[in-house]
């Protein structure tokens, strides 16, 4: 399954981070590659996330998804390199944009799979614990992460079973292809919502009392030399929008 | 036995695991859905039609979340999570506030129709929409700035960008965002009524 890369199956070797450490590591490349902060001055900035990127899935055991990740971005990059001086019209703009939207929102998908993959819903309430926010918004979020997989499963089912049906692109039936792939995924999530619940309620989410965990979370040696650099890009761009730099 | 129920009843308007539960599953649903329409927006035409398609189908799992909303702040958690997910994602911080207030503005006129006002329904996915157009704001307020973060997608995508995106858009993609979310309501409505009111899961 090609989803089997989302799965959470928590990380038993090599090098642990804190939950914490790599939802700042997630919005740091997102902002900058994704987002592009700072802009031309922080271009450079951009190939050392990437690289960081990569290295957390090779240190996390994800080969597959590294190499997927590698194969891409050097596949826009040579696209860019090779394949744009020989393009014009509008064609060109096309390959132009495909290769600036791939290689912008690739390094961010993957630092969101390797967050996402390697982070049990347990380790992610207990470092949101530790950081005081509101169970309001951490329960939702939990099951957040842990129903992104359930739907792209769901989804690709359906779609799956749809294409059987013919119910696909270019059948000229814009508003069925719609209907007849959403009803059925809101179907089985508002099931699969039910049997969450229940689940989540034999453990006793949702009581009055504070519940424990038993997730050892904590920052490292290594959490700190990437908090620092994430904390340095960002002074730096401060510096830079200040004047100093 | 006296103590128990009163409890229950004091914690009846507080938001349960269920409800937060329900929550997560929905935003989950609407955020992919979202996200895999935001990806066609780098074919420029595309970019403002985004305040028109999302709400669009976006109003059809938001109807059915409404019909599990009972209690005061789910709409508003709902909107405080598609404000950070964009921030995690990179599309600027803008996105939050707008939420916030959109959320609450749909979150009291729920409350006021008493969380089962069909009418009321659709009104309330007008305005949970608007947060979408949180994420327009760097484009109308600092367009030289927004383009030079992007500048790899190539002049052509800009210029392109910029003749269909002049400041007078900013209002027109506000009240977009806000009709087709109406009308995404109303979709949604319809999709109820035929599929899920039936199967017995709204």
């Amino acid at each position: 399954m090609s989803l089997g890369i989302l799965q959470t199956t928590g990380q038993q070797r090599g090098m642990i981070l804190d939950p914490r450490t790599k939802l700042l590591l997630l919005i740091t490349v997102s902002t900058f590659v994704l987002g592009g902060l700072g802009g031309e001055k922080f271009s450079s900035v951009i190939p050392a996330l990437c690289l960081i990127t990569l290295i957390l899935l090779l240190t996390a055991g994800r080969i597959k998804a590294a190499v997927i990740y590698l194969a891409a971005y050097l596949a826009a990059w040579l696209a860019a390199l090779l394949l744009l001086p020989q393009l014009s019209g509008p064609l060109y703009f096309l390959v132009l944009g495909s290769v600036g939207i791939f290689s912008r929102v690739m390094p961010g998908v993957a630092m969101g799979v390797y967050v996402v993959s390697t982070t049990t819903v347990s380790e992610f309430t207990a470092a949101m614990q530790r950081m005081h926010i509101s169970e309001k918004i951490i329960i939702p979020f939990s099951v957040m992460f842990r129903f992104f997989p359930t739907v792209g499963e769901e989804f690709s089912a359906i779609n799956a079973a749809m294409r059987m049906r013919g119910i696909s692109f270019g059948g000229g039936r814009i508003g069925k292809m719609l209907e007849y792939r959403l009803v059925p995924l809101l179907t089985c999530s508002a099931r699969i919502g039910e049997e969450l619940s229940a689940a989540a309620l034999t453990r006793g989410l949702g009581g009055n009392v504070k519940r424990t965990n038993i997730c050892c979370i904590g920052f490292k040696m290594q959490d700190v030399i990437f908090i620092a650099l994430c904390f340095t890009a960002f002074a730096a761009v401060a510096l830079v929008y200040l004047g100093v730099l | 036995m006296f103590t128990n129920t009163t409890t229950t009843r004091k914690n009846s308007n507080r938001l349960a695991g269920k409800d937060l539960i329900n929550v997560g599953i929905y935003s989950a649903i609407y955020f992919v859905i979202i996200m895999a329409l935001a990806m066609t927006g780098y074919i420029p035409i595309m970019m403002p039609l985004l305040c028109v398609i999302g709400p669009l189908a976006g109003g059809i799992p938001f109807m059915l979340f409404l019909t599990k909303v009972k209690k005061f702040g789910m709409i508003l958690i709902m909107s405080a999570i598609m404000g950070i997910m964009m921030a995690l994602t990179g599309m600027g911080l803008y996105s939050l506030p707008v939420a916030l207030v959109s959320g609450l503005v749909a979150e009291l006129i729920w409350k006021r129709a008493k969380y089962s006002k069909a009418s009321s329904s659709v009104l309330v996915c007008g305005f949970f929409n608007i947060w979408m157009w949180g994420n327009f704001i760097p484009l109308f307020i600092n367009p030289d700035g927004y383009f030079s973060t992007r500048t790899e997608f190539g002049a052509g995508y800009e210029a392109a960008l910029t003749a269909l995106l002049p400041s007078w858009m900013s209002p027109v993609l506000l009240v977009s965002c806000f009709a087709f979310g109406i009308l995404g309501g109303l979709l949604g409505r319809v999709l109820l009524k035929k599929h899920f009111i039936k199967a017995g899961i709204a």
